[in-house]
Parts: structure tokens; C-alpha cells; sequence
């Protein structure tokens, strides 16, 4: 087989760019970062000394101990460590092991081995560099024998492949002989990605915020110049110069494609593939194979000049793999290895990269602040209630204050209790804090960015910034007639792409804007100073910002890092101060202990808070007096209104409206008509400054979510499994990190638009981009990342994409319970028998006056013998309390029953027949032990549940009885009683002497379940469970295996009613008794339906939307027509996303 | 009378069998009821005791038979996501898909006596409302044709070009323009669910049929 995929052709443009603009500040700005870090280490450490001033290295390829120490022990003795090798500044070259051509390169530079540092430390003095050369005489070297040995598998198109089987103490110059140099592996940490420095923005952020994506700026666009394989091309001999660039695209021929060197040109994924299966291959030595070395048997064409060059490029695909996944190993892979298993790991592929990345990205960090603020406020709160009350500095400040001034004045501030929000927002934030140690730069324009260079860089191939450019601007188009038309020029592509995450006001005068791209910024305004992040300064300042909030009062919202809303009422009345003067107070509080201006503006609500604060600005008050209100309002743009976003401000221009004023002239139907009834009412009410949010210190969670949307670049269906796998580990921690369960799960992803370049302008980005979202609803929540990883999975395989094409995934975990016990008794809660269950329950299924009322639908059912591995299960049915006089709702709990089944239906181990135990698949098996095990530490609960088996013949009892049936014989007017019965086998099949060795509650139980069940048999269909696959008897060899994979989902139910007739009577009752729906009712019917169409149930589902739209349309009240588009909305969503059209509806 | 267990009998095969007979039945009914080709050739039978039209013209019904004994191996295997019946105008783009999603029951098992009747009772209802399917959707332009496609899961494809199950009755990959129908709208007409099949029945109409 020819395994030409190894060759990389040459790139003629490879988008590098040159050293002159990027290269140089980066060099420049490593520099000072390790002069800056230099006295931190010797500080941390103590020894240190200046044995090697004047020596400044640079570390190539594998060392032991590692560039990353190496860097460490050069900032404590006095030397200088460059990332990047210059042929002028470097004075010795750090190796193990050089392949060849590296050698050749390399003739005359002192090649030195790691042991000349160390022991020159242990001496104490710089010993002589000679006995330490790595080659003393460097000549070409013959690889022939080690390639004959090495890989079979790499055809003799791509000889130079070499295995380094040796260990890295043994193989020095004979083994260097054989091996390669460059391997970079250890590059990124030492370029600081650890120390958490700016230049490498992990970028990984919740989509949709502007700032999330300004890190990422920094490097990418740049290093974007390279992709590993230009550079390969570049050392490679052989060069094919056809169609150089195709073999970045991910179309490359499948042939192609199965050989991961080829791969690894359409993506840096599979560059990590290669060093991420080398990191699991067994051969730990650090030999260092990189590809490139490989690639490089002969001088490159280019040797002199290029030669640093090339260097910098191998770091920089280090770093970028680095950006996208974070553990780096040195790359001593067994390319057979990763030959025989392409696509096993691709990029993330490995645990810990997901993970990493986001513990990496620092604006990821900062979106948590909110929550860590929201918990510190929360925190102060608990303490004060558990102290009996706290001591507010600068409360007592203010009094005293007041108390001075009004021994002057006898005019006290009014009394009047009128509620009072402030919104404190910093002014400029990150500038401000940037420039607080930098007076030189107050009152200049300045900008946050990771960018510190001219702001230009080359375009990389493959991708085509203008087309995505006029892409965006169509599509603003659609919107607006009149094109933003402020001198975009199409030399937009060389500018640099990082973005400007703040600037200062004098900036924005010249027209610079947040989010702004730092090349084009600069173009505006020439004079632009740039300020690198400070992520630890922000932070303080910050924390001085909540606590200076919490000297006051602990009615404090947070908002995000640097604002917050501050419900004053209280505090006025207390005080007997006006808004004004506590607003000052509060400002000069803040301004003395930051440094940093805040502005506040002040209102009877948040949402004219904060449009006072707009006011307000830069570094000011404004109290917004509830009589000026509707003036004020009237000449507000939309957009100022929160949840006025683009697209939606971009949609009222074309209804003409611009102002505040302009919406009210719009009736709230016309609202609801465009808007839809939420949005639309939302509108209605923001637009008169109506908004009744109080100020919460505490936020629920509505979702837990990861995302990612940089640097995806699939080759391959598994690399998309096993991303999403690790992205579910991260959902799965941070449901950990919340203490919540979620039930439903959303997989949303980016695919390349169909004729969208496929390499995007933003180095890494996910360019212009096709949404598609898909969700699941769990039997139960859930918060393991297994099952979230699984039923994600089979999302991602009911989408059928392209993986290729893929640019971006997010995992959203929705209705979210808490996972911890709940004293209630309405949260799962383990251990609990169902009989404890049963008595708890009574009360709180009490008659209700609405069938769907919410409080119905937290009947929880615990099992104690959840085993630990599968999580709690709970149900959450609501029971139709209005259901006619003689009529049973039984309500299939099908999610318990998975859960049950282990418990219930693994009869007591001497019931088994070991010979059929032993058939088990050992997983199985291991199941059913573990239920023993469980049984044996919870007799009361589990063993008694152990129905008789079915049939004789297999030990094992049928699987249906596995069914628990929740019953609700309910009598009008009195209480209820709630029963379980499990779902039954025939009364004749219940072996007598079994039912007597029963407990007699549990014969009793039993008994009256068989009573019952003559009322709830119609509606119980024998069903099986997912179990059914694991009864022996039923695992013959003949059924087709896709059968035994076949997992039955849940009947879907509303509020408990399966049977069409059922579904009509409750639903007639909803429209007929209630005025108003509850929005809690109506999501319910949404989710139902949701559930019809994921159970492939069309019929009912129009059935059931048909119904509702007579009732609810011919009903008199508004509310429910709007009830009933808001259900069809969302169910033409669910429909359009489930068959690709919507329903008629006539 | 004892269960019969899944060793007894081959599932999959059993419901392919009942399947293709149903799909043979609604093809022929639907091509009659949406008036593809003149009601001269169809003639009157009885199938699940209730009047269904089939057509006589020989190679039609050949062409039909030869289509589902090609789908049958793919039902057995459930590997046939969807068999869709696509009437196209004379551009040959898709103006109705009658689509048969089918799916596995959530119990495949067959314990009841009353097994066949039962799903009897149940392809009679969608033979039904085939035959009234008329009323909910818009006429056809003149000149239709169909064509019959398989939404095949997971690589079932490859199989199908390898095997050729008849010869000289190949199967291609369809084209984009067959299966994409632009502006559809949905229409439900039945979903079944027995013991041994799932099956749901609905129509995608385009919204211009002109």
C-alpha cells in the first residue's frame, strides 16, 4: 500500500508572513514575561545565582529534565530562555537528539546536551559546554537500518520514518543518530500557557459574547499563518506542487483519509492524534519523532534564512494544538502505532483536554465570576443570618455622615418608601483597571487586546476573509438598507483579528468599539495604545468593588465582574438619605479603594437603573425620578433595552422603530405578532419602563452547558464521539460543581455553511456557520457524563453531518433539579423503602383545582435500591386531580422501571441456576452480583420485590415485571391514597409458596395490587423493559443483534394520560376551568408533544394539536390563543428539526 | 398456548413479510387514490377485508414487486428507516412523499394469540386512511410519476450496491432533488404500534403544488 499521504507539498504561501511584524512582538513579549516571571521563581525558590548570564538557550525537542524546567533553572541562575531560536541571540541550543537535517542546520551552533545546566548548577559555575556537545562531529547519518527494522507498515514512499526504541539516557549519540529533532512538545507550557499569561488565549467561550472571542485574537490569527503541514511542506523532499492546498481541506481522497499523516494536513486534530496516541503507545521513551523530522532526511531548500523561521512555525502548531487541547506530550510516537489506529483520538481526544482548555480559558473564568460574586454575596448573607446581624462600614460611614450634615440642615431627605434600584457598572472596566498603575496612559485612547504588534498579519490559505466579511455584511443587509459603510476596506483580511475586549472613552470617540477587531481599530485610530490583560488585577479589583457593595447592604445582585445592582430601598428608609447621596458615597468608595471610576444610575426598577446608568456615564450618577420616567424613555434607542440584541433591533428598524417611544406606538398583538406572546409582552412592558424582576442575590440555573466552538476540525466520527464524551466529562463536573441533575439534553452544533471557505478568516474560528440543535429528554436526570456522552452521541448520529464540516459543539444539560437529598421528600433521596415512600406521598397528592397544576408534578419515586453507579431515579407525573369520579390514571413509570429492574427483577441468588448465571456476559453478571450485594445491606426493601418468575423454564423472571405502576384510586372530595403495584404477572402465575414467604405487609400489598389491577389492566400493556436483552433465555443467536440493541423509550404521557380520549378530557378541563394558563402547564404540553414526535407518534400529536386549537382558539380569553401559537411554535421547531418540514395545520 | 419465544420464530423476518404485503397494498392504493396513473388500470380486491384498488397493469405491479423484494432483506435487518413513496410533477420534483417511517415496537414479542388479527385491524386502518388521504391534501398537477425510496440506516447502502438482490434491478443513491422538498408541510395520517412493528404514515406536501 503506498502511504503517499505522508507527503506534504510545498506551500507557496504559507501565510507566514514573515519575522518582522508578529514573530518580533511575540519574541519581544516572551522576553519580558520571563524577565518579569525571573524574580517571582528566585523569590519562590531561593537558590539562585548568575552562573549563566550571557548564556541565553533555546530548547529543541525532548530534554530531560524538560524546557519547562529548564526555562525555571535559566530565570534562577541568570540566563535567558528564547522559545524561539535566533541565530544571533541564542548562544546554545538545548538537544537530546537531532534528526539529520537538523544537525546539518545546526553545523557550528553549540548543540548542547540538558546535563551541561544541571551539572553546571550542581557545580555552581558554567562548566565548559565542549564535553557536553551533543554531536561532536556532526555527519549525515544512516537510517537505513532502523528504517528496514522500523515500520513495515510505512511504505518506502516515506523512508524516513524512525522508531527510537531506545531509552533517553542510552541513546545518545548513537541513538541521536537515528532520531529527530524537533519535537517541540513541551513548547507551550514554557510559553507560559501555565502561568496563565495572555498571549495564548485558550478560546474556547460561550458563544455569543463578544469578549469571549478576544483572546483568542492573539495567537491564532498568526499562527493561523501555519498550519503544521505548511511547515512540513516546507522541510519536506518531496515536494508535490499540485494543488498544494487540497490537502488542507478536509476533502482530501478518502484514501487519503485513512492514513492519519494526510489527516493530520487537514487538521491539527489529527496532529494531536499522532502525539496523543504516542502519550497511550507504550513506548515511553522520549525519542523524539515528531513527523516533521521525518520530513526532513535532506537540507531544507531554504536553509539560512528560513531556518529560524521554520522553528518558530513547528512552535507555533504546538501552540495551536496547545490552544485547542491542552496536554502536550512529547511526541514520541510509534507512528505504526498511530498508523494502525487512525481516528482512534483526535483532537481533545484525550480525557483531560476538554477540561483543560476550559480551566485554561481565562475569559472563560471571568464569565464564572458572576457566579463566583453571586456566591460571595450569597455567602455574606448566610453569615450575617447566622451572626444575628453584620456591621455595614460604610452604612455606619454614611449615617455618621448624614448625622453631621443634618445637625446643619434640617432639611431631612424625604421619607418616602418608594423602592430604589442602583446599577453600579465600572466605567470601562478592563481599561480602567489596566491603566490604574499606568497614569501615562489616562486620557489617551486605550484598548484591551491580546494584540501587541503593528495589527496586521498575513492571510493564511484556505480561508477567504472577504467572502466571509461580505457574508456578515449581507446579512446585516437583510435588516438595514444603509450599509455601515465606514471604510472597509478589502485589506480587512492582513489585519490582525484580535479583538479589543475594552476601550477607553477617548478611544471610542475615534469610533473604536469593543469588540472591534485590534487591526481595523487601529486603522481608526492611530494613536491606539494597547494594554494586555490582567486577569489577576481584574479580579481584585473586582472583589474590592463587591466588598466596598456589601459595606452597605447585601441586597446584592451580581451581575458579572464589574456590576452589580443594589436594591437601595431599605437602605434609603434607614439612612433617611437621598439615592443621590449614597449613590456618591458609594462612587467614592469605590474610586478609593480601586482606583477605577463607577458609575451609577439609580431607578425604581433594574431596568431604568440601568438605563440611568447609561446615563450616567463615564464616571458619573443619575437617578431617574419615576415622574421624568416616561420622558426619559421615549427618546431610549431599543437597543438599550435588555434582550434587545442585534437581530432584534436590526428586525424593529425595519418596522421603524429606533426609540423607546417608537414601540410604544405599537399595540402589544402587533408586539406578540412579530415577537412572539413572550417576547412581544416583554417589549411591550420594557418600553414603558415597566419591569417587575426584583433584585436577586441568588439566580437559578435554568441550564448547565459546555461549548465549544473553536478549533473543531474533525476528520472523523469517532474524534466527534470521543470529543463529545469529554465534553459531557465537563458538563458532567460542572453539574457536579452545582449540585444539579439535568433531564433534558441539548446538542447543539455548527456546521460549515454549504460553500462557506473552509478555512474560516479567524484562525481556528467556526467561520459562517449553519446552527442545528437537537435535544433528548431523560427517563430521569442525570448528572453522569457517561449517559450524557451516550444519549449525546445518539444525537449527533440522528443528525447525520458531515464530521468534516463540524465547527463547533456546545452540550446543554436543561431542567435541572438539585442532586442533593431533599428533606422534603420531593428530591431524590437515597435509601428510602417505598413504603416510606408511599406514607410520605400521601399527603401531597391532595385534590387539586388544577388538573396540571405544578405542584402535581413533584411526585417522586425512590427505590432504596438504586445501585450507587446508576443515579437516583425520580418521576415527576403529575396526577390529574380532577379526573372523573371512577376513573384511574395509572401512570406507567417506565423511568423507574430501569432502575427497579436490577433490584426487582434478580430473583435471590439461590433461585438462580449458577450454570445460567455463568452464561451471563460478564457485565451482566456483575450486575446482577451487585444487586445481592445490595439486597443483602437493604433486606426490608429488596427482597420482598422479588417476584416470582414468570415462566418456569427461566430462572430469571420475565423482564415485564419490571413495570411499576403508580395508581391513584381517587375518590372526589376526599383525600387520596396513592398506591404502588408493580406491574403484575397473571395472579394463576404467582407461585403460592413464594407469595407466602412474603412479608405479610408486602402479601397484603400485593394482594390489593391484584385488586386493582382489574381496573388498570386495559391501560397497562405488557411491556417489556430494556432488561429484556439481558434475560438469557431471550439472547439467542438467531435475533438479529440490531434488535437486542433496540432501547424502548418511555410512552410519552401528559400529566399521566396515555390514551388519546384521556389526553382530550384533561386538556377540555385545562382550557374550560382556568382563565389563565400557567406557563408551567403550557411548557408541559410543549414538552408532551416534544415527546410525541420523538416517540414517532405524529397521529397523536396532531390530533392533540388539532384539539388544542379548537379549544384554545375558540376559547374567550386572549391568553390562550397565545397559549396555543406558543405551543405550535414550538412544536413546528421540534418538527421541522425531526423531518426537515412542518406540520399543516389548517 | 404456550408464548412463542423469539427462537421459534424469526422476527424479523415475520414482520417483513406482513410489512412488504402492507407496502405492496398502499403503494398500489396510493398511486390510485393521488390518480397517478388513470383508474382503468386499477381493479377493485379485497385485502384486510376492506376494498383496496390495485393496478393490472403488469409491469407496473412487477416494478412494485420487484422494489419491495429488494426493501424486505433491509426490513429484516432494520436497516430500512423509512420507505417513501415520492409522487414528483413533471420536472420531476417532488410535489408529495408518502412516508412509511418504520421503527421497532417497544416490545418485540409475539405472545398473543390474537397477534395477527390485531395488526390486521391495525394496516387496516392505515389502508383507510390512504384511501381518504385525498381530503387533506391539495390536488396533483397533471403528469405525475413516482418513484420509490428507501432511507436506509447506518451503511445499509453499501450492502445494497454489493448485493444485488434481483438482478438487474439495481439501486442507486438518490438524488438531492427526489428527497429535498422545499417549503413541506407535514401531514400526519397514522401511526401504528403492534407487537412486532412500529410504523408511522404520513404525508410531506409541498405548499405550491402548481
Amino acid at each position: 500500500m503506498s502511504r503517499d499521504g505522508w507527503r506534504k507539498k510545498a506551500s507557496e504561501d504559507d501565510g507566514w508572513g514573515g519575522r518582522g511584524g508578529y514573530m518580533a512582538a511575540k519574541i519581544s513579549k516572551l522576553e519580558e514575561q520571563f524577565q518579569k516571571d525571573a524574580p517571582r521563581e528566585k523569590q519562590k525558590d531561593g537558590t539562585s545565582s548568575c552562573i549563566f548570564s550571557g548564556v541565553a538557550i533555546y530548547v529543541n525537542g525532548y530534554t530531560d529534565p524538560s524546557a519547562d524546567e529548564l526555562r525555571r533553572l535559566m530565570m534562577l541562575h541568570g540566563g535567558q530562555f528564547h522559545l524561539y531560536y535566533t541565530r544571533s541571540k541564542t548562544t546554545h541550543i538545548i538537544a537530546t537528539n537531532l534528526p539529520n537535517s537538523k544537525i546539518q542546520e545546526l553545523k557550528g551552533e553549540k548543540v548542547v546536551r540538558p546535563e551541561w545546566i544541571t551539572d553546571s548548577i550542581k557545580a555552581g559555575c558554567q562548566l565548559s559546554y565542549v564535553q557536553y556537545q551533543l554531536y561532536a562531529k556532526q555527519k549525515s547519518l544512516n537510517f537505513t537500518s532502523i528504517c528496514a527494522r522500523g515500520k513495515q507498515d510505512l511504505s518506502s514512499t516515506n523512508d524516513p520514518f524512525k522508531p527510537n526504541p531506545s531509552h533517553p539516557q542510552s541513546d545518545s549519540i548513537k541513538n541521536g543518530s537515528c532520531s529527530i529533532i524537533e519535537e517541540d512538545a513541551e513548547r507551550p507550557r514554557v510559553n507560559g500557557i501555565h502561568d496563565g499569561d495572555d498571549d495564548d488565549a485558550c478560546a474556547l467561550l460561550p458563544r455569543g459574547s463578544q469578549d469571549t472571542s478576544l483572546t483568542n485574537g492573539y495567537v491564532h490569527p498568526v499562527n493561523g499563518a501555519l498550519k503544521p503541514q505548511d511547515s512540513f511542506a516546507e522541510h519536506s523532499p518531496h515536494v508535490v506542487d499540485i494543488g498544494s492546498h487540497q490537502s488542507h481541506l478536509p476533502q482530501t481522497e478518502s484514501r487519503d483519509r485513512e492514513e492519519p499523516s494526510c489527516s493530520s494536513a487537514g487538521s491539527k486534530s489529527n496532529f494531536h492524534q499522532r502525539s496523543l496516541i504516542s502519550t497511550a503507545s507504550p513506548a515511553k521513551q522520549p525519542g523524539l519523532h515528531s513527523m516533521q523530522k521525518d520530513l526532513h532526511p535532506k537540507p531544507t531548500s531554504n536553509p539560512g534564512t528560513s531556518a529560524a523561521p521554520q522553528k518558530g512555525n513547528l512552535h507555533d502548531q504546538t501552540r495551536v494544538r496547545l490552544n485547542g487541547s491542552y496536554h502536550m506530550t512529547p511526541n514520541s510516537s510509534n507512528l505504526a502505532d498511530s498508523s494502525h489506529q487512525p481516528g482512534r483520538s483526535g483532537k481533545g481526544a484525550e480525557a483531560g483536554v476538554i477540561s483543560e482548555f476550559f480551566s485554561h480559558s481565562r475569559l472563560h473564568h471571568i464569565s464564572t465570576w458572576r457566579n463566583e460574586f453571586s456566591e460571595y454575596v450569597n455567602a455574606l448573607q448566610s453569615r450575617r443570618r447566622a451572626a444575628g446581624g453584620a456591621v455595614f462600614s460604610g452604612k455606619e460611614k454614611l449615617k455618621k455622615l448624614k448625622a453631621n450634615c443634618s445637625s446643619g440642615s434640617l432639611m431631612a431627605a424625604p421619607q418616602v418608601r418608594q423602592s430604589c434600584i442602583l446599577h453600579v457598572d465600572m466605567d470601562c472596566f478592563f481599561v480602567s483597571v489596566g491603566i490604574r498603575h499606568r497614569p501615562d496612559l489616562i486620557g489617551k485612547p486605550v484598548a484591551v487586546t491580546s494584540n501587541r504588534g503593528p495589527g496586521r498579519v498575513a492571510q493564511r490559505p484556505g480561508s477567504n476573509p472577504q467572502l466571509e466579511f461580505q457574508y456578515y455584511q449581507r446579512k446585516q443587509k437583510q435588516y438595514r438598507k444603509e450599509v455601515p459603510s465606514n471604510g472597509v476596506d478589502l485589506d480587512l483580511a492582513a489585519l490582525s483579528m484580535a479583538e479589543i475586549a475594552s476601550c477607553s472613552y477617548e478611544a471610542r470617540q475615534a469610533g473604536v468599539r469593543n469588540g472591534m477587531f485590534f487591526g481595523r481599530a487601529k486603522q481608526l485610530c492611530p494613536d491606539l495604545q494597547s494594554v494586555p490583560y490582567d486577569f489577576q488585577a481584574y479580579k481584585e479589583v473586582a472583589l474590592s468593588m463587591y466588598e466596598t457593595l456589601a459595606s452597605y447592604t447585601h441586597n446584592i445582585e451580581a451581575l458579572s465582574c464589574d456590576e452589580a445592582l443594589v436594591d437601595a430601598t431599605n437602605l434609603l428608609v434607614e439612612l433617611g438619605v437621598t439615592p443621590d447621596d449614597l449613590a456618591r458615597a458609594i462612587r467614592e468608595d469605590i474610586k478609593e479603594k480601586t482606583g477605577c471610576s463607577a458609575s451609577v444610575g439609580m431607578g425604581s426598577n433594574i431596568l431604568l437603573a440601568r438605563m440611568a446608568t447609561r446615563k450616567a456615564k463615564p464616571n458619573g450618577q443619575y437617578f431617574l425620578r419615576s415622574e421624568e420616567v416616561d420622558d426619559f424613555i421615549r427618546d431610549q434607542p431599543v437597543s438599550s433595552l435588555p434582550g434587545v440584541g442585534r437581530s432584534m433591533s436590526s428586525k424593529l428598524t425595519s418596522l421603524r422603530v429606533s426609540t423607546c417611544g417608537d414601540l410604544q406606538q405599537l399595540s402589544i398583538s402587533r408586539l406578540q405578532r412579530e415577537f412572539g406572546p413572550r417576547t412581544g409582552q416583554m417589549l411591550f412592558r420594557f418600553c414603558r419602563g415597566l419591569y417587575d424582576r426584583p433584585v436577586r442575590s441568588e439566580k437559578e440555573r435554568k441550564s448547565v452547558s459546555a461549548e465549544m466552538n473553536y478549533n473543531i476540525r474533525f476528520t472523523q466520527v469517532e474524534e466527534a464521539e470521543t470529543f463529545l464524551t469529554n465534553l459531557s466529562m465537563e458538563v458532567q463536573k460542572r453539574l457536579e460543581g452545582a449540585g444539579l441533575r439535568g433531564r433534558r439534553i441539548t446538542l447543539k452544533v455548527m456546521v460549515r455553511k454549504p460553500g462557506a471557505p473552509v478555512e474560516p478568516a479567524k484562525y481556528g474560528g467556526h467561520g459562517i456557520c449553519d446552527n442545528f440543535a437537537r435535544s433528548v429528554s431523560l427517563a430521569q436526570p442525570t448528572d453522569s457524563g457517561q449517559l450524557i456522552a451516550a444519549e449525546a452521541i445518539k444525537l449527533f448520529h440522528a443528525m447525520k453531518l458531515d464530521v468534516k464540516d463540524m465547527r463547533g459543539v456546545g452540550l446543554q444539560v436543561q431542567q435541572l433539579e438539585g442532586s442533593h437529598a431533599d428533606p422534603s421528600g420531593q428530591g431524590p433521596s437515597r435509601g428510602r423503602s417505598i413504603k416510606d415512600l408511599l406514607l410520605a406521598k400521601q399527603p401531597a397528592h391532595s385534590p387539586k383545582k388544577d388538573p396540571l397544576a405544578p405542584q402535581g408534578w413533584s411526585s417522586v419515586i425512590r427505590t432504596g435500591v438504586t445501585p450507587p453507579s446508576s443515579p437516583p431515579s425520580t418521576s415527576s407525573d403529575p396526577m390529574p386531580g380532577t379526573s372523573k369520579g371512577g376513573l384511574h390514571h395509572p401512570h406507567t413509570l417506565n423511568h423507574v422501571r430501569t432502575c427497579l429492574n436490577v433490584s426487582i427483577e434478580v430473583p435471590s441468588p439461590s433461585q438462580v441456576d449458577q450454570s445460567v448465571l455463568e452464561a451471563l456476559p460478564v457485565d451482566i453478571r456483575k450486575q446482577v452480583e451487585q444487586s445481592w450485594r445490595h439486597r443483602e445491606e437493604q433486606p426490608s426493601t429488596s427482597s420482598h420485590l422479588s417476584t416470582p418468575p414468570r415462566t418456569s423454564s427461566s430462572p430469571p423472571p420475565g423482564p415485564s415485571l419490571g413495570t411499576l405502576v403508580l395508581q391513584l384510586p381517587n375518590q372526589l372530595g376526599q383525600p387520596c391514597t396513592t398506591g404502588f403495584i408493580l406491574e403484575l404477572p397473571d395472579f394463576s402465575q404467582v407461585d403460592p409458596d413464594v407469595f407466602a414467604a412474603l412479608p405479610r405487609e408486602l402479601q397484603e400489598e400485593l394482594c390489593s395490587a391484584y385488586r386493582n389491577k382489574g381496573n388498570t389492566q386495559a391501560h397497562v400493556q405488557a411491556q417489556s423493559s430494556a432488561e429484556n436483552v439481558q434475560c438469557p433465555s431471550s439472547s439467542s443467536t438467531d435475533v438479529p443483534e440490531t434488535l437486542s440493541k433496540f432501547n424502548p423509550r418511555p410512552v410519552p404521557t401528559l400529566a399521566g394520560a396515555y390514551e388519546f380520549s384521556d389526553i382530550r378530557t384533561l386538556l377540555r378541563e385545562w382550557v374550560t376551568t382556568i382563565s389563565e394558563p400557567m406557563e408551567e402547564d403550557i411548557l408541559q404540553v410543549v414538552k408532551f408533544c416534544t415527546e410525541l414526535v420523538e416517540d414517532k407518534d405524529l397521529e397523536k400529536l396532531y390530533l392533540v394539536i388539532k384539539y388544542m386549537k379548537r379549544l384554545m382558539q375558540q376559547s374567550s380569553e386572549s391568553v390562550w390563543s397565545m397559549a396555543f401559537d406558543f405551543i405550535l411554535d414550538n412544536v413546528q421547531v421540534v418538527v421541522q428539526q425531526t423531518y426537515g418540514s412542518t406540520l399543516k395545520i389548517t | 398456548m404456550a408464548a412463542l419465544t423469539r427462537q421459534d420464530l424469526n422476527f424479523g423476518q415475520v414482520a417483513a413479510d406482513i410489512l412488504c404485503e402492507f407496502l405492496e397494498v398502499a403503494i398500489h392504493l396510493i398511486l390510485y387514490v393521488r390518480e397517478i396513473y388513470p383508474s382503468g388500470i386499477f381493479q377493485k380486491r379485497k385485502k384486510y377485508n376492506v376494498p383496496v384498488q390495485m393496478s393490472c397493469h403488469p409491469e407496473l405491479n412487477q416494478y412494485i414487486q420487484d422494489t419491495l423484494h429488494c426493501v424486505k432483506p433491509l426490513i429484516e435487518k432494520n436497516e430500512a428507516e423509512k420507505v417513501v413513496v415520492v409522487i414528483m410533477d413533471k420536472e420531476h420534483h417532488p410535489v408529495e412523499r408518502f412516508v412509511f417511517e418504520i421503527s421497532q415496537p417497544p416490545l418485540l414479542s409475539i405472545s398473543s394469540e390474537t397477534l395477527l388479527s390485531h395488526v390486521e385491524q391495525l394496516l387496516r386502518a392505515m389502508i383507510l386512511k390512504i384511501s381518504v388521504c385525498d381530503a387533506v391534501l391539495d390536488n396533483n398537477p397533471s403528469g405525475c410519476t413516482f418513484t420509490v425510496l428507501v432511507h436506509t440506516r447506518e451503511a445499509a447502502t453499501r450492502n445494497m450496491e454489493k448485493v444485488q438482490v434481483i438482478k438487474d434491478f439495481p439501486w442507486i443513491v438518490a438524488d438531492e432533488q427526489e428527497v429535498h422538498m422545499e417549503e413541506a408541510k407535514l401531514i400526519p395520517l397514522k401511526t401504528m404500534t403492534s407487537d412486532i412493528l412500529k410504523m408511522q404514515l404520513y404525508v410531506e406536501e409541498r405548499t405550491q403544488k402548481t
